[in-house]
Formats: structure tokens, sequence, C-alpha cells
């Protein structure tokens, strides 16, 4: 009640100042008034009554100004005094005012465009209805090492009926299509998605209609399309619904067209990351109802009963692993070695979120860093200005300003400063995050539509406020609380007070060298780490070597004569181009994951984990081709047919693991009990299967022609009927690309062409992450190098002036140049050295965050923590070099006239 | 008068200005002249004490200002007592009478009675 009087009150005064003086006055007026009155009455004269009155009133202005300051509204009044003393402080001093605000901008903005990415990434729940109950299940054999495997059809639909934990469930797969009838045809990445996925995620199309339960069959071929894929391809007409499109030269009918920030599916999980362009009824068909244990992957999301926990869900994870188990073939069971298999259910947003994770934290550390060091920085340049501004604090305080009024006066400025940097920061940050989200790399799932909304706004007033205590406070206490006499009498000459000073300044400097360190030692570690995968040993020539994705369509090439004659034919014809010095085609690339298969070994009982290797099936003169080496034996030629003895080539590493010491040439492997065993006739060099940080894998390459008809004319997947040429070439590699598709299309003009690059492309695409990471980091660390050189310079070249009259005694005292020289380097070096200290400590604690970005090396790296170290302090020396100099030039006799 | 007229102690002023209203409303030079006049000019109220005082007041709600003709038929701003005020009075005087009380028996204390 009170309260709500004294704010009335108080607006009062604030809204209607002329009314409520105006009251004042006359209050006063009439309490002179009845004084002089009762002085009269006592036998003064008019006269003197009056001027006793106005005696005994005082300064009726003193008086004002006292009841001004009994009310609230009086702070606000003083803080506006106090934002116009600072605006016009800061102003005198445009130099001062422009680097601070510039350090602190670049300081806030690097937070807060990373802040909008993590925001968006990590603390965003997922966009869709009930995101926390949202989970992605997996099935898994966790005693053997495989926790998450993707689903298989016929296990799916076992868990599907089987479940009670979840309201709602679906799957989803990747596929890609390929999308005719409107101009050149389009390779497209699509998605086949249960009828009850978009039910699930609660949004709605902005045109049409979704699936119907009864749509999610075999030849209900309709479809819904993204927008961008809807603007793009179909000019955003609205009619599109109800059209024909053509997807693998079969008719869909589109049905509708989901809003414009629609992604699904989301990137980051292990399998089907792929956002589609258009999604298709999953339609199992009945092979794939059928074919137990033959291929995991499909991706199952769930959404779990309100009130269900997720350990709940986990406990029928177990019971639904073994209704699995259960329904198995007996000779798929016995390639589980005795481990049980599990359904288990996770957070989806953690599984989208989990491959960036590190690597936000890591950023987010590394810019908080930044900030301190920028806050340091400033911190800085403030106590130096304090050394010039002494003469007017201590008039001011002369004059009767309180040490807490003086306080709150400076870091009226701080935050003035701080609010400044933090908007110019914002404005830094909306065109930053633009740009860090343009340079990362297609693996690191980042969304494209990172907001910019209230939190990130929130965020950065909150780092400016709290930037500017940090930086503001320490200068601000040191000034108030200087003696005042000390300061009048000080002027120019610094003794104790000058002290204090330089003891905080160098405290500022210390502290930016040290947090300096911890960034330029984490960049330093990755850009070892670059290094070394950059020399890594790829087992192939990725020079000269063109490559594109030849995809077949299933229904143009029903059978897996047509498909191995097709892809025979290209290479025996390609390497008759012109320019052309061989070519070969494979079902996957080096460094691009490869299937991996689990096999037998003849004369090798199976105990335990089965071996897991990667295949490949290739075609034409592959190995010439990438330039992987032969080590014994022979390679494919002509003569390994369909009908002759299965053959396979193996790797080096696969040799010495399993035959070591033996010939591996001649050795018999097969892929599960019942088929063939097939021959090994030759070893080759190891190639990396990528990531390039992953160590060697054993590798088995299969002649494609010696793939069975089902493997070969398999449609659901189709790995065998969408197989990849590569062509090595004699002059630059891209420029063969228009006669090699040319070629193709002599063949069949309807394909799809997708993927034409070059192997160093592929190369530079599957570094794309690391180098991402240790360029953005690597820009921090150089910001930060920067800023503490910056710093130590400038404190440096503060004390030098400072000083002058010092150097000069001394100089006339008979000193060197060198001596003093040597004096100021010793000074500046001893701070980074004390800095150093500090930040090798921090460093060592810190740099186990960035365990997962680091490759061939350790996080404690000695080798780097010393070079960086060195680089960190010859940059002091050189940032001391010029007040060095400067002190070195001092004229004794000038010095020591000017006091 | 007797000597230099006493510093109020420290606080007591808003209770003194709330006992003389507690007798009748008055204006602000009046309710100094009161509290010097009933001290015995023990009390002299300084104005720029008394303004900023009065202002408080109003702002808590104790006192309630309008402006009146005075004895001598002049505008003058008179002050009343409101019910909070009342008894915000009443709970001071208490206080203050315990403290004093007490303060008067541990000065009164002779060796012998600790």
């Amino acid at each position: 009640m009170s309260l709500l009087r004294s704010l009335g009150v108080g607006l009062r005064a604030l809204f209607r100042k002329e009314e409520t003086e105006q009251e004042l006055q006359d209050e006063l007026r009439s309490y002179m008034e009845a004084s002089a009155g009762e002085k009269m009455r006592r036998g003064m004269s008019v006269e003197e009554a009056r001027r006793a009155a106005r005696l005994e009133l005082g300064s009726t202005e003193a008086i004002k100004e006292e009841v001004r300051g009994a009310g609230w509204e009086n702070m606000l009044e003083t803080c506006a005094q106090d934002l116009r003393y600072a605006l016009r402080a800061l102003r005198k001093s445009p130099g001062f005012t422009i680097v601070a605000v510039l350090t602190l901008a670049l300081g806030i903005g690097a937070n807060a465009s990373l802040f909008s990415v993590v925001n968006t990434v990590l603390l965003q729940p997922l966009p869709f209805k009930n995101p926390s109950r949202l989970m992605m299940l997996f099935e898994g054999l966790p005693q053997v090492g495989s926790p998450k495997i993707p689903f298989s059809t016929p296990d799916y639909t076992i868990v599907k009926r089987g479940q009670k934990s979840f309201e709602a469930i679906g799957a989803v797969q990747d596929k890609e299509f390929e999308l005719s009838g409107h101009g050149e045809p389009d390779r497209i990445i699509g998605a086949r998605v249960s009828a009850s996925i978009f039910p699930m995620l609660g949004i709605a199309p902005v045109l049409g209609r979704f699936f119907r339960p009864e749509e999610d069959a075999p030849g209900q071929n309709v479809a819904v399309l993204s927008y961008g894929l809807w603007q793009r391809q179909y000019g955003g007409r609205p009619d599109i619904v109800g059209e024909t499109i053509e997807l693998d030269r079969q008719p869909y009918t589109v049905i509708g067209v989901m809003p414009r920030h629609f992604v699904f599916p989301l990137p980051g999980p292990i399998a089907n990351f792929l956002p589609a362009a258009l999604w298709v009824p999953m339609a199992f068909t009945p092979a794939e109802l059928q074919g137990w244990g033959m291929r995991y992957d499909l991706s199952v999301l769930a959404c779990l009963r309100p009130g269900v926990s997720l350990q709940q869900a986990s406990s029928e994870g177990q019971a639904l692993g073994a209704a699995i188990e259960a329904q198995y073939p007996r000779d798929i069971l016995k390639d589980f070695y005795g481990a049980r298999l599990l359904v288990t259910p996770l957070p989806w947003h953690e599984e989208v979120t989990g491959p960036v994770r590190p690597l936000l934290l890591v950023l987010m550390v590394a810019v908080g860093l930044v900030l301190l060091i920028a806050c340091a920085n400033v911190a800085t340049l403030l106590v130096s200005r304090a050394a010039a501004r002494q003469r007017e604090i201590a008039i001011r305080k002369a004059l009767g300003a309180t040490r807490v009024r003086l306080l709150r006066q400076l870091l009226t400025e701080s935050l003035l400063l701080a609010l400044l940097g933090g908007g110019l920061g914002l404005l830094l940050a909306l065109w930053g995050k633009d740009m860090l989200l343009a340079l990362a790399p297609a693996d690191i799932p980042l969304p494209q539509n990172v907001g910019f909304g209230l939190g990130v706004l929130l965020f950065a007033f909150g780092i400016s406020c709290l930037t500017a205590i940090l930086f503001g406070l320490a200068p601000a206490w040191h000034t108030a609380a200087s003696k005042l006499q000390q300061s009048l009498q000080e002027g120019g000459r610094s003794r104790t007070a000058g002290r204090a000073r330089h003891r905080l300044q160098n405290a500022f400097v210390a502290v930016e060298f040290g947090l300096s360190l911890v960034l330029l030692i984490g960049a330093g570690l990755l850009l070892r780490s670059f290094g070394k995968l950059l020399q890594t040993d790829l087992g192939f020539q990725p020079d000269h070597v063109l490559t594109m994705e030849i995809p077949l369509p299933a229904q143009a090439y029903p059978q897996a004569s047509q498909i191995r004659n097709f892809y025979q034919r290209l290479a025996d014809e390609i390497p008759n181009l012109p320019g052309v010095k061989a070519a070969g085609i494979a079902d996957d690339l080096p460094l691009r994951a490869a299937v991996f298969h689990t096999l037998q070994l003849e004369g090798r009982p199976q105990v335990g984990k089965p071996p897991a290797v990667a295949e490949t099936w290739t075609l034409g003169n592959y190995f010439q081709t990438m330039g992987i080496p032969l080590i014994a034996g022979r390679l494919f030629n002509p003569q390994d047919g369909p009908n002759s003895p299965p053959v396979v080539i193996i790797s080096r590493g696969m040799a010495k693991k399993y035959w070591p010491g033996q010939d591996a040439i001649g050795k018999r492997l097969r892929h599960e009990e019942g088929q063939p065993w097939i021959t090994v006739v030759g070893v080759v060099g190891d190639v990396n299967d990528g990531p390039v940080s992953r160590p060697i894998q054993s590798h088995i390459y299969i002649p494609f022609v010696q793939l069975s008809d089902a493997l070969t004319a398999e449609n659901v997947v189709g790995v065998a009927r969408s197989m990849n040429l590569a062509v090595r070439t004699a002059g630059e590699p891209s420029a063969l690309a228009t006669a090699v598709v040319a070629k193709i299309h002599s063949l069949d003009p309807d394909i799809a062409v997708a993927e034409i690059g070059t192997m160093t492309q592929v190369i530079s695409s599957s570094l794309a992450g690391p180098k991402f990471n240790t360029w953005l980091l690597s820009l921090f660390a150089g910001f930060a190098l920067f800023l503490s050189a910056i710093g130590i310079y400038g404190v440096l070249a503060y004390a030098v002036t400072q000083q002058r009259h010092e150097i000069g005694i001394r100089m006339a005292l008979g000193a060197r140049p060198r001596h003093v020289l040597r004096f100021v380097l010793a000074w500046g070096t001893r701070l980074a050295c004390l800095g150093a200290a500090f930040g090798i400590v921090a460093a060592l604690a810190l740099t186990r965050l960035m365990k997962g970005l680091l490759y061939g090396v350790r996080a404690t790296d000695p080798l780097t923590f010393a070079g960086v170290t060195l680089l960190l302090l010859s940059a002091a020396v050189l940032a001391s070099l010029i007040p060095a100099r400067r002190a070195t030039k001092v004229d004794p006799m000038v010095a020591l006239r000017c006091e | 008068m007797p000597g230099k007229p006493a510093d109020l102690v420290q606080g007591t002023l808003d209770m003194l200005i709330l006992k003389t209203l507690a007798l009748e409303p008055l204006h602000g030079y009046g309710i100094g002249l009161r509290i010097e006049q009933i001290s015995r000019g023990v009390f002299q109220v300084n104005p720029g004490s008394l303004f900023p005082a009065f202002r408080r007041l109003e702002r808590q709600g104790l006192v309630r200002a309008e402006w009146r003709s005075s004895e001598n038929n002049r505008r003058a701003k008179y002050y009343a007592l409101t019910g909070a005020g009342r008894k915000k009075l009443k709970r001071e005087t208490q206080e203050w009478e315990a403290q004093t009380a007490a303060i008067a028996r541990i000065l009164a204390a002779s060796a012998g009675e600790v």
C-alpha cells in the first residue's frame, strides 16, 4: 500500500515536476511568512523579522535539494545525470571510446552469434508437438559393442505391434529419387515415412493434406512436397496438389506441400539424417517384410504416452528385444554370439544434438575466453584513463562527491561503453551467425534457420551488463578510493597511487596473457591434428580422378543382367575417350564410409565377435584408376566372370591381421554359412574409408559381376544399382566431365548422373569438418593474441610515459639505452611469463574438453604447449619493443626539466 | 535559551513530528515552533531536516497534507496525522519508553548491583 503510494507520488514528481516544485516553493514561502509573523509578534520590526526568518531558513535551494533527495525518483535523475556526464566524458576521448567499444563489440558479438546457434541447437526444444516425449528407437546388441543399430523392417513391425509405452510410432528411411518429367532429370533426396509420423510431429501441410493410413501400402503412389522443392521446381503453383509427377519413372500424385521451415528427417542421428525434399508413404513391400536380418536401415520415431517414463519404456524395450529374438531364424541368432537383443528408446533431441554438442561447447568456452580477454583489455585502458582524470576526480571529491557517488558515476560510464559495445556486437552477431552457418560444412548438422529472438537479445544485454561490471568495477573502485590529498599532490608525478595502478594493470595484462594462452593452445592442438590429418596416408592417389554416381532406376533396369550389362559397357567404353587413362566402377569410393560385413574365414573357428570388414564391389580397372597398389597376387581380370570361381582381393592390413606371417593368397572366406567359399587372389594397399581420423579398416574387394542376382537387382536401397564411376585423366579431371556424361547419355539419355566431382574434392569435403573447427578456433585465438599484445603494449607505453622522470634520472646517472631497453623488455616478459604460467595450468584443465576433436595429438601435447607458449612470449616481447625503444629515446634533460 | 540547542537523537525527529500532529493539525513552521516550545528550547528543528521529514512521512502515508488558511488568513500547508500515523506513533512511543527506561537503568547502576 505505502509502496504503491510512494510509487504514485514519485511518478507525479517525475511527470509533473513543475507542479511539485511550485508546491514546495509555496510551502517554503508560507513557512517564512509564518516565521516572520511570529518574530514580529515578539516585537521585531518587519525588516528585522524577514531577515531573521530568511537566516533561520537558510538556503532554500539546499532544502529543496534535500527534499528531492528523499524520493526514489531522485535516483532516476541522478542516473540521467550520470549518463549525460558519461556521454560527455566518452565524447571527450574518442580514441579510447572507439577502441573500447570495438573491443567489446567483437567480444560480445562473437558470444551472441555463437549463443544464437547454441540456443537453437541445444537449448530450444525440437520444433514439433510434445518435443520432450519424442524418442528415437534403436535395436542393439550392447554386449558385442553395437548398442545402436537402426531397425530392420520385420523387427520394426514386431515392436510396432507389441509396444505399449508409445502413443504413436513410425519409421523413416532416406531414399534418393530420380525426379523427371520437368526438363533435365534430377536426383533428389526424399524419404519414405510411415503415415503416423506427420500427425505425431503435429505439423500440418500448408497445402493439401498428408498421407492417410490406408495410403501407407504398396501401389499407392502419393507424394508430399517440401516447400523448397515446390518453389524451386514448380514455381509455387497452388494447383500442384492433384498433379502427377514422375519419381524413378513412376507416376506419383502430389497430395500436399509442407510449411517453409519444416525440416525432416533432422540431421544428426546415425542413419537417415538427410533432410528430404519430398516424402512418400513407407509402404513396405512383401519382400521387405520377409527379409529377416537383411537390412537394418530404418529410423524409428515414437512419442511416449503421457505419464510413461523413459525408464519404463526402456524396460519394455527388453521384452520387445526378446520378442524379436523369438521370431528370428536360428541361423541368424548364431551371429549374435550369445548377446541379447535390446530395443532402446533415446530422446530424439539428444540424438540430433549429440554430434555437434562437443564442438559447440568448445567454441562457447573459446568465445567466453575472448570476451574475458576483451574485458581485461578495456580494464587496463580504464586504469590508464583514470590516471589522466585524476585531477578531475580529485576536484569532484573536494566539492563533496562521496565515494559511492563517484563509483556509481564511473560504473555508469562502463555500462554505457558495454551497452554501446553490446549494440554493435549484436549487429556483428547478426552477420556472424550467418557466416558461421554458411561456413559450417554439411557433416556438422546445424539448422539453417537459426532464430535471433528475445533470448539472444536478453543474452547480449546480460553479458553486456556483466562485462561492464567485470571490466569497470576494479578500475572504478581504485579511482574512487584513492586518497584526495594524494591525488591533488601527485599531479603528473606517480608515486604510491601510481604503484597501485601499475599493480592493477599488471594483473589484468597477466590474466589476459593466461587466457590467450588457453585459446592458443586449443587452436594449436587443432592445427596439429589437422596437420596430422593432411599427412595421413590415404592409400590412393587422389589427383586426376573424376568421379560421379550413375543410378539405374529399378523400373527401367529391373533385371540383374541389365544392370551388369550397363555398367560393364560403361567400364569398357569410357577408357576409349580421349584423355582418359583408366576407368573403374565401384559401389563406394575411398573416404566414403563403406558398408561393413561380417565374414567367416576358412580354418579359423569363430570365437567372440566375428571379423567385420569393409566391402567394395568393383568393375573395370578400379585399382589402377584409384592408384591403389597391388602388393601380392593379381588384380581382377575379365576371366573373373559371373560363372567362374568366386574370387576376392583383400587389403594388406587384413592379410596381416588374419593371416599373420602367412601368404594370404589362396586362403578362403565366405559371408555366412551355406554360401560358397571365395578364394583370395590378391592383396592391395590399405585405403582410408573415412572419416580420415578413423583408423584403417580391413577391406575386401569383390568383382561386381560375381554378385548374386538378388543382391544386384535389389530395389529397396539399391546400392548395386547406383554405382560410382571413377576416371583417371591425363589432364584436369573436371574438364573431362562433359565428355564422360555425354558418353553415359549416349547409352541411356534419361540417367540422372549425380555427384560429379573429383577425388580431391572428396578429400577436402571429408576434411571440411576438422578444417572448420580449426579455422574458427584459430580465428578466436588470433584475436585473443592480438588483444593481449595491444594490452601489454598499452600498459608499457603508459608506464614509460609515467616514468619518464625516473628513466631520465637513471640515464643521467649513467644508464645506457640498452639498460633501459632491457628494463622495459624484462617488465613485459615478466608479465607474459606470469600469465603463461597461469595459462598453462588453465589449459591443462580445459583442453580435456576437446578430446573428441583431436586426431593423433594428445590434449596435453607438450610440443604444442611449448611452441604456443614460445609464440605468446615472442608476441609479448615484440609488443614491448615499441615502448621500450621509446624509453631509450628519453632525453634526460627534457625529462628532468618538465617536472 | 539555556546553552546550545541539543542535536536530535537520530531517527527521533519523525516521532516528534507525529506526536506534535497528534495534538492538532499544524503547518510546517508551527510544527517546528511547537517542538521547540514543548522541549523548552532544548530542540531547535532545522528547516533543512524538517521538510525532507514531511516528505518522507507523507510518502509513508503517516501524515496527509492540505492547503488551508492559517490563523492570520494566509494560505499554509497543514499536516495532519492519518490512522497509520497514529498507530506508528503508538508503537514508536512504546519502543522509545522501553529503550529510555533501559538506558536509565544502565546509567543508574552502581557497582554493587551487577
